[in-house]
């Protein structure tokens, strides 16, 4: 094997700080996950039940919607890590593009997410209603609080690649944004089994 | 081996329709849970390596997202496998 191609990179991309909070989430959601599931062991035919209550297709988009637009958003990184010298405005539109194609897939999860609050509230479930709709309606919540605020970091990270200003010298403010919203994607790939398939 | 962020990104879609089909067919048992959460496991960890980009920087700050998914899959599974006393 080349030598050459095996050397890694010292640091992750993106500043450093979005790591620690990357970190701080992962622990969150971590024991929010493995709360759900030891919490289910105490009720089981409770948990089964009230699961059914939920939209298993409007989970499935969810997931499909945060996958592909993971994968907009490496497009755009890619797009202009690369980018020097003249290639940096076609490669900062072309970046542009992918975020906007991104950006409107974290609008149509928000979209689809809130049908679906909506649905489950008005069959007259709560947080109050049981442990599984009060670990539901946490979890979900909570990611969808993320993915809000995902999508406003992507705009802006957009409205920068409008004026190019990234390039291969300038990259870490659109890797940072990358990499959190790889993060909400990430924390979805979990959620949706957890909560709405596996009984 | 080199992966393309496109082969992922189908990869990723694939498991997904797995995943949903065995929730519509109601064909979540404990064989398929098991199953369920290694797909759920690679998933992630191609999230983790291809698009974070995780797969080309020194191991120390991929073992942190490795250990963390490994911790989390492997306690739901604890959770979902052990013997419980159904109601």
């Amino acid at each position: 094997m080349n030598k050459a191609l095996s050397i890694k990179e010292p640091y992750p991309p993106g500043d450093f700080a979005i790591w620690i909070v990357i970190y701080i989430e992962l622990v969150t959601f971590g024991l929010m996950f493995i709360g759900y599931a030891f919490s289910r062991r105490a009720d089981v035919a409770l948990f089964n039940n009230s699961q059914l209550q939920l939209n298993q297709t409007a989970g499935f988009i969810d997931t499909l919607i945060l996958i592909t637009s993971s994968y907009f958003i490496v497009k755009a990184v890619n797009s202009v890590k690369n980018a020097r010298g003249a290639k940096i405005q076609s490669a900062n539109n072309l970046a542009s593009k992918w975020l906007l194609a991104a950006i409107l897939l974290g609008l149509m999860f928000l979209v689809n997410k809130l049908l679906e609050f909506s649905a489950v509230f008005a069959q007259g479930f709560s947080l109050s209603t049981n442990t599984f709709f009060m670990f539901y309606l946490l979890l979900t919540m909570f990611h969808f609080m993320h993915v809000a605020l995902g999508t406003v970091i992507l705009f802006n990270i957009r409205q920068r690649t409008r004026t190019s200003g990234y390039s291969a010298d300038d990259s870490r403010g659109i890797e940072t944004g990358g990499v959190y919203w790889h993060l909400v994607d990430l924390l979805w790939i979990i959620l949706f089994p957890l909560v709405y398939i596996i009984r | 081996m080199k992966r393309s962020v496109e082969g992922v990104w189908a990869v990723l879609i694939i498991l997904t329709i797995f995943a949903y089909l065995l929730g519509e067919l109601k064909l979540v048992n404990t064989l398929l849970v098991g199953i369920l959460l290694i797909t759920t496991f690679i998933k992630g960890h191609l999230v983790i390596d291809y698009f974070m980009g995780l797969k080309n920087v020194r191991w120390r700050y991929r073992i942190i997202l490795t250990l963390w998914l490994i911790i989390v899959i492997s306690s739901i599974a604890l959770a979902y496998l052990l013997p419980t006393n159904i109601k």
